[in-house]
């Protein structure tokens, strides 16, 4: 899959030149680090108690009982602390919404046409956002920054380490895919239903994106056909003109960008995957997806992870059917197929998605199903990464990733655990024993102009 | 001495029979949260009727026996700023009683209480067993009522009614917040000055409004005034939203000056000013997990804001503004404990602080004579994976089905069937 997806990127590359915008992210100054004698959750599912960690060259080099060190490590006893991979929000407005919520920096809906294709959430990011900081003491090591939910298509998502840095290109997730932000339901209806516009109901939604997808197929039908040319020929012919809006539907279909897609209610969700039938993308993810639980084998079956809140509900119609149970049973759907996601869509929840997860575990385990803490563990980390297309770099500690860790001072699962150390690409990016930790120029001196902003 | 309560007791049976069930239920062998800040003990509690009647940790005997060895047992959890009964689904205005047009400082949301609300069984089967429920602000900084509600279940509204009046001052995009200071000092220099024997019939109250130059711009009905007599003599708690230090600092000043009773809730930057916060006996309400600087007046937001204000011996409570989940107020308050605030007063925060500060009568605390609103806890309360095994409200074990727990058996359970033939 990641393969066909490059193979893809290379021909589309090649047609119009090198993809703009591209990652320059440089990683802080790492250690070789030993972690001695941890409790272990590898985001593959697995528990490993008292249990070494080796970092070198900033991947992960081993997993084992009494591994042996040399003085290059850096060596950190974590006996009775517990070890998890760095944790992935698939779900974030930071930097499009930012902190403070003024007007002059919202910028995650551009909610003037209902499918705004072309726009890109990178280009709204703010970089000072002062919630990275705050998610990265959550453990937060990356995130999926969306558009809004305001139109049927609303743009593209970008991936993003959490390491705040001065440009959005040096934040950027070096190779991870661009995602498709949809949305079905209320908001779009509503936002353009109100202009007296379409789309005004759900079957307005429906027309909207296959609408969209018509003009998308045959967009890559004059570029597949331009594309079969031999050299000769296409010297002599003009390549069909550039499409911003259009460039992202054919990735979509091209299966090299993503799709995400915010949808609360069961039937339309289904609806959504017919119409990905007819035009033949896949889904990644459905997002919120209140009633996920209702059609979780539908999601299994097809591949589509449910990102989904352990309990946000009754904020409008379309979320009145919540189950605390439903990433459970998303999860649990085809006996175990299923994917499941604890996201956040909030800055508060961000930091604390291993309490998320704790909760939607221990609902699951009311309803009746067998589902361990470390298997739970895979809802904030691998599975986020999955859906992100950033899985072979990291999401979970196996040999030759990323060594992006979390040191908890407590089992995770629990409301006491507090973040002890962030590691990034093997480098330390935050310490709670040192106080080391990032501030973005929006925290400097702004309440007193001797401190940063939460320093007292 | 004996013989008389003993009298008391025989006609307080005599005056409940027939009308609620007389059995006593045992809670055995439980670790008792108190409520009031005390170190958890373990113990036994006898309830009789609606009430505690017994706390010891000596054997007591009951005619039904609960043995709850190893579980937590606290009062009920008692969040102060919620719109549990009347918003039912918040994009929906046509689910709304939460505000008005018409009235400003008055406005009381009392009978627009809907015990039959999905929110409220949902709720209470996390541990919520009555709720201060507060309506949207109103044009004037300070105004509209808020009542306290029991979660009983029962069709016939259980609680007391305007109980608290709201407020609120801070950065709108609109008025200066200078100008919102006037009209608070306005409002309360013009309700100081009314007297009881002004405050007869509507029409009398009329013309008090028209002779009043700030009365009158904000077209305020009589209704208001009363509400505003009220405040200013009768010591109605007062809960001020607001957030900037400086903006903390000037109620405090207004509080001294009219003698309110002022409760400020959001407070965001209260670390800022917590020593005059001490000073003035201030409570506060607060959101220990939001750590946001979500506007300008919130710039000091802190996950530590609790601790630090409880080393100050200020009382604190706490809300939880996400949408329809009132419960998490244990989640915020677990946070609160694993940045610093004694677990005791986490507790105390959920469940007696808010009885003491808004007057609610005998309930949010485990002490003899008490009303029994009671959790026994599968597990620690504020652990967000725990939820109540048992919850007594008014000494009654009430059912814990909500609309969620059968949504779920619907979906995993008789799978068989068409999902519209299930349970």
């Amino acid at each position: 899959m990641t393969k066909l997806i490059k193979y893809y990127f290379l021909i589309f590359a090649c047609f119009i030149q090198a993809e703009p915008f591209q990652s320059t992210y440089e990683p802080l100054p790492s250690e070789n680090i030993l972690i001695r004698n941890a409790n272990i959750y590898d985001g593959e599912g697995n528990e490993f108690i008292e249990t070494d960690l080796l970092i070198q060259n900033r991947k992960i080099v081993a997993i084992g009982k009494d591994l042996p060190s040399t003085n290059d490590f850096k060596v950190i006893d974590a006996s009775d602390k517990w070890v998890t991979p760095g944790i992935i929000d698939i779900h974030s407005h930071m930097g499009v919404y930012p902190a403070p919520g003024v007007s002059t920096s919202s910028d995650g809906n551009e909610a003037t046409s209902p499918v705004t294709a072309d726009v890109w959430a990178e280009h709204s990011i703010w970089v000072q956002d002062p919630q990275y900081a705050l998610a990265l003491k959550g453990g937060v090591t990356a995130f999926h920054i969306l558009p809004g939910s305001a139109n049927l298509i609303g743009g593209r998502g970008v991936t993003v380490k959490n390491l705040q840095r001065n440009t959005i290109n040096s934040m950027k997730f070096p190779d991870a895919p661009h995602s498709l932000k949809m949305a079905c339901g209320e908001n779009p209806k509503r936002v353009y239903g109100n202009r007296q516009q379409a789309p005004s109901t759900r079957m307005g939604n429906a027309a909207g994106y296959r609408k969209s997808w018509i003009q998308a197929e045959a967009y890559l039908n004059r570029l597949n056909e331009y594309e079969s040319k031999s050299d000769d020929a296409k010297e002599m012919g003009y390549a069909p003109q550039r499409d911003l809006e259009m460039e992202t539907l054919a990735g979509v279909l091209r299966g090299e960008i993503l799709v995400h897609n915010h949808c609360y209610r069961a039937e339309e969700m289904a609806t959504m995957i017919n119409i990905a039938n007819e035009f033949n993308y896949k889904i990644t993810a459905f997002h919120h997806g209140v009633e996920a639980y209702k059609i979780a084998d539908l999601l299994a079956e097809n591949n589509i992870c449910g990102a989904l809140w352990a309990d946000w509900w009754g904020f409008k119609h379309e979320a009145y059917d919540m189950v605390q149970a439903n990433i459970a049973i998303v999860d649990q759907a085809l006996n175990g197929k299923g994917c499941a996601i604890v996201h956040s869509d909030d800055a508060i929840g961000i930091q604390h998605l291993n309490q998320e997860a704790s909760k939607a575990l221990s609902a699951g385990l009311r309803a009746g199903f067998d589902i361990t803490k470390a298997r739970a563990m895979n809802w904030i980390t691998s599975n986020p990464a999955k859906a992100a297309g950033i899985y072979e770099q990291t999401g979970s500690l196996v040999v030759g990733k990323n060594a992006d860790v979390v040191i908890w001072s407590k089992n995770p699962f629990s409301v006491y655990a507090l973040v002890e150390k962030v590691f990034i690409d093997g480098a330390t990016a935050y310490d709670k024993e040192s106080d080391f930790q990032p501030a973005s120029d929006f925290d400097v001196g702004i309440i007193s102009p001797n401190k940063n902003r939460i320093k007292e | 001495m004996m013989n008389s309560s003993k009298k008391v007791i025989f006609i307080f049976l005599i005056f409940f029979n027939g009308v609620i069930n007389s059995e006593s239920t045992l809670i055995q062998n439980v670790t008792i949260y108190d409520g009031k800040n005390n170190d958890a003990f373990i113990g036994n509690v006898l309830i009789e009727d609606n009430k505690i009647s017994r706390v010891s940790s000596s054997n007591l005997r009951g005619d039904l026996v609960i043995d709850a060895t190893g579980k937590i047992l606290t009062p009920g959890i008692i969040p102060t700023d919620t719109d549990i009964g009347i918003v039912e689904i918040g994009a929906l205005s046509v689910t709304r009683d939460d505000s008005s047009d018409l009235y400003q400082i008055g406005f009381s949301i009392y009978d627009a209480f809907n015990p039959n609300s999905v929110l409220i069984p949902w709720n209470r089967s996390n541990g919520i067993t009555s709720t201060l429920t507060l309506p949207q602000n109103t044009d004037s900084p300070i105004g509209g009522l808020g009542s306290f509600f029991v979660l009983d279940g029962n069709i016939e509204i259980s609680g007391s009614k305007d109980v608290v009046m709201i407020g609120r001052v801070g950065a709108s995009g609109g008025e200066s917040r200078a100008e919102t200071f006037s009209i608070m000092e306005d409002l309360l220099e013009f309700a100081s000055s009314l007297e009881s024997r002004d405050m007869g019939s509507y029409k009398e109250i009329a013309e008090l409004i028209d002779d009043s130059p700030i009365a009158e711009t904000m077209e305020l009905h009589p209704r208001d005034l009363q509400a505003l007599y009220k405040l200013v003599n009768d010591d109605l708690p007062l809960i001020i939203n607001a957030n900037r230090a400086s903006d903390l600092l000037k109620l405090i000043e207004i509080k001294r000056k009219y003698d309110l009773n002022l409760i400020i809730m959001g407070a965001q930057e209260a670390g800022l000013v917590a020593n005059q916060i001490a000073e003035n006996d201030i409570p506060l309400i607060i959101n220990p997990i939001n750590n946001i600087p979500e506007s300008f007046d919130e710039l000091a937001a802190n996950i530590e804001l609790a601790a630090k204000l409880e080393k100050l011996g200020i009382t604190i409570m706490f809300n939880a503004p996400r949408s329809h989940n009132f419960h998490l107020v244990r989640q915020g308050a677990g946070v609160a404990v694993a940045n610093g605030m004694s677990y005791a007063g986490a507790i105390k925060a959920l469940t007696l602080s808010p009885v003491e500060v808004f007057n609610l009568g005998d309930r949010g605390q485990i002490a003899k004579g008490k009303i029994a609103d009671l959790i026994i806890w599968d597990a620690d309360p504020l652990e967000p994976s725990s939820m109540p095994e048992k919850v007594f409200i008014n000494g009654k074990d009430v059912d814990l089905t909500s609309r969620m727990t059968r949504l779920t058996d619907r979906y995993t359970k008789n799978k068989e069937k068409p999902n519209g033939y299930r349970n």
